[in-house]
């Protein structure tokens, strides 16, 4: 049996691609991602992203790839678009996955892209062509067993279409690596939404890095819940091209025992008059901690931009940390607003005895006060019956939470 | 003798994070069913602290005396299990929850006090019920709790829910502070509405105005910690021409102005 080294060398990636029948194209861009993945250390942490997520410890190669894994899908795509897998998406769609596979983020530029741009296998193609919108949101389930997977998604909307996407992750108990990728191009006015819903097994460490390009009038909104996984780190970049453009990154994360969120967002303003928010909650038990980095740059071409990040994290345990470094690096005088906030704290304890004055026990008060802070998150997500299902899962965490 | 609702013996409380700082410095107070008793005094005088910590506060700790409720030893108890029995505090300043609307807050609570599941259909018929008394619109329970509030929504909010949850004994912590004449009578009107003959009422209270309509059987006069003297509606008559001044110095007692601190008494 090979090791799992292997699995990770240049040879062996290209073989498998062969194997699967990809394009010389795709095949390239597979051993040239090998070859970054090889010549590249993991992420320090000196690098600012990367300084309270210590990794230089974690050994990808010791990870052998599931090569059983493929994500699986529910959604219909409007005539002349596409929701399937990448691997058939290439037959029909060549020249869409082509142009932007890649394009967004490069297989080059860090450890966990490169290993993922080598290594992912069937992969997600979500294509609105131009002026269509899909009639429902499309369903990506990604379960994990154990080794390693690669999730890759590409979303392509062009110019004035509409697509809803929603991510759904688990994963049993096994240890598992999951180094995904997650692009989106959103075009001149199109709408682009996208729901990750993370409940990864308690043994599952995440590294995933999505990235928007984000044209003229066109709006994209992500949304994170994070309940799962031992390790989640989730980098969310939105490049705002256009002119007006817009985004909005919301994200909440409960956590217990030794999860250890880490959200990083990038908010780069360069069209004139994009706007820009991000607001991310966590309330934590146990011994687990949060992580916000979260950098808003405003070019000189972005005036009339505003943009704001948000970062507010709960302690319910004296063992619960979080880390909050939002920054802004406003590069024009013409902002219409550039603000940035993050808290730290236990729970409001006259809240807490208004409720418990009520009849409430301590733990329905702390679970009643915890839904109501995360509700300015829940509220603006576009998926009503997803966003009850994750409250009551979000109730059930907070049920059995270690508070002391 | 029909059993009292609230029985206070000799109370001693202090502030949890300050023990050296006695405020309630032994209190007697027994409350019957259908008992309207009002609590007056100057500022500082410990009138929130009682309220308070007979709701079960951590912020107090009783440092000796007891608190009985409905013949059952409460002054261990916590604030969530003392509700569930029927003891009900209206806050001098309801605490914003944002997020958490009304409605969803009273469901859970009146769930809690019954001790089961109240269906839906059931629950608004009630909450309406309840509305519909104190002449409220249903967008108050709409509204997240004390969140954007005035300070009359907030007094009245806390009316409504007392009417929901129907305790047996309601403290009332100075729920005429802040709130203009036609607020005050509104809120009156309302706590009269809502009370029933088994029901006890403690009313704390800095003027005697809120007493012109909750009118009480029961005046007694908190200062420095203790109850100097009790007595009947004309005594709360007596505070509003007077001032407390004049009824100190017949009781030997130099000025109303011994305070403890006053954010102490929050």
């Amino acid at each position: 049996m090979a090791t799992s080294t292997a699995h990770y060398a240049e040879a062996a990636a290209v073989e498998a691609a062969r194997g699967r029948g990809e394009p010389d194209w795709l095949i390239n861009a597979r051993a040239e991602a090998a070859r970054a993945f090889a010549a590249t250390s993991m992420p320090a942490p000196s690098l600012r992203p990367w300084k309270y997520t210590d990794v230089t410890a974690l050994d990808i190669e010791a990870f052998a790839p599931d090569a059983a894994f493929a994500p699986r899908m529910t959604g219909t795509a409007p005539a002349g678009g596409f929701a399937g897998t990448l691997a058939a998406g290439l037959a029909t769609h060549s020249e869409v996955v082509r142009e932007y596979l890649g394009a967004v983020v490069q297989g080059t530029e860090g450890k966990f892209t490169a290993a993922n741009a080598a290594q992912w296998r069937e992969g997600v193609l979500v294509y609105a062509p131009r002026g269509k919108a899909f009639d429902a949101p499309v369903t990506v389930h990604v379960d994990g067993r154990e080794g390693a997977i690669f999730p890759r998604i590409l979303i392509v909307a062009e110019a004035a279409s509409e697509v809803s996407i929603i991510l759904r992750t688990s994963s049993t108990a096994a240890a598992l690596l999951v180094a995904g990728v997650i692009e989106v191009v959103a075009q001149a006015d199109s709408r682009v939404r996208l729901l990750v819903d993370t409940r990864w097994g308690a043994a599952t460490q995440e590294f995933t890095t999505l990235r928007a390009k984000i044209g003229r009038g066109a709006d994209v909104q992500v949304g994170t819940i994070a309940l799962g996984g031992l390790i989640v780190k989730h980098t969310v970049e939105a490049l705002m091209e256009g002119e007006g453009s817009t985004s909005r990154i919301r994200g909440v994360a409960v956590g217990d025992k030794e999860q250890h969120f880490d959200f990083v967002t990038l908010q780069e303003l360069i069209g004139p008059k994009s706007t820009s928010e991000v607001e991310i909650k966590t309330a934590l038990a146990g011994a687990s901690r949060s992580i916000y980095y979260g950098l808003t740059r405003v070019e000189t071409t972005a005036l009339g931009a505003s943009a704001n990040q948000e970062n507010r994290n709960l302690l319910l345990s004296p063992r619960a940390k979080a880390d909050a470094d939002p920054v802004l690096e406003i590069l024009t005088n013409e902002v219409i607003r550039c603000g940035h906030g993050a808290t730290v704290g236990p729970l409001d304890k006259d809240a807490l005895f208004y409720l418990q004055s009520r009849g409430l026990d301590m733990r329905q008060s702390l679970t009643l006060l915890v839904t109501g802070f995360f509700q300015s998150v829940l509220s603006g997500l576009d998926a009503p019956g997803l966003v009850e299902e994750l409250e009551t899962a979000l109730r059930e965490k907070l049920a059995t939470a270690e508070l002391t | 003798m029909t059993q009292p609702i609230l029985e206070v013996r000799d109370l001693k409380v202090s502030i949890t994070e300050k023990p050296d700082i006695q405020i309630v410095k032994g209190i007697d107070l027994t409350i019957r069913p259908g008992e309207i008793h009002a609590l007056m005094g100057p500022n500082g005088s410990g009138k929130s602290t009682l309220a308070s910590t007979i709701a079960g506060s951590p912020t107090y700790k009783v440092d000796s005396g007891s608190i009985l409720f409905r013949g059952e030893d409460v002054t261990a108890a916590t604030a969530d299990a003392r509700a569930r029995m029927g003891i009900f505090l209206s806050f001098q300043y309801p605490t914003p929850i944002p997020g958490v609307t009304m409605v969803n807050l009273m469901r859970e609570s009146l769930k809690a006090r019954r001790g089961a599941e109240v269906p839906a259909r059931e629950f608004l018929a009630e909450l309406r019920a309840t509305l519909a008394k104190l002449k409220m619109s249903e967008d108050m329970a709409r509204r997240y709790v004390n969140d954007g509030f005035s300070g009359g929504e907030k007094k009245r909010a806390e009316i409504l829910q007392m009417g929901l949850l129907k305790p047996d004994l309601a403290i009332l912590d100075e729920t005429d502070s802040g709130l203009d004449v036609d607020a005050l009578r509104t809120v009156s009107e309302g706590v009269n509405a809502l009370r029933t003959s088994d029901m006890g009422v403690l009313i704390i209270t800095h003027y005697e105005r809120i007493l012109n309509y909750i009118e009480p059987d029961f005046v007694h006069i908190l200062v420095g910690g203790r109850i100097v003297t009790s007595g009947g509606f004309d005594l709360a008559k007596r505070v509003e021409h007077e001032g407390y001044d004049p009824i100190l110095k017949e009781l030997g007692i130099a000025s109303a102005e011994t305070p403890v601190a006053e954010g102490a008494a929050r």
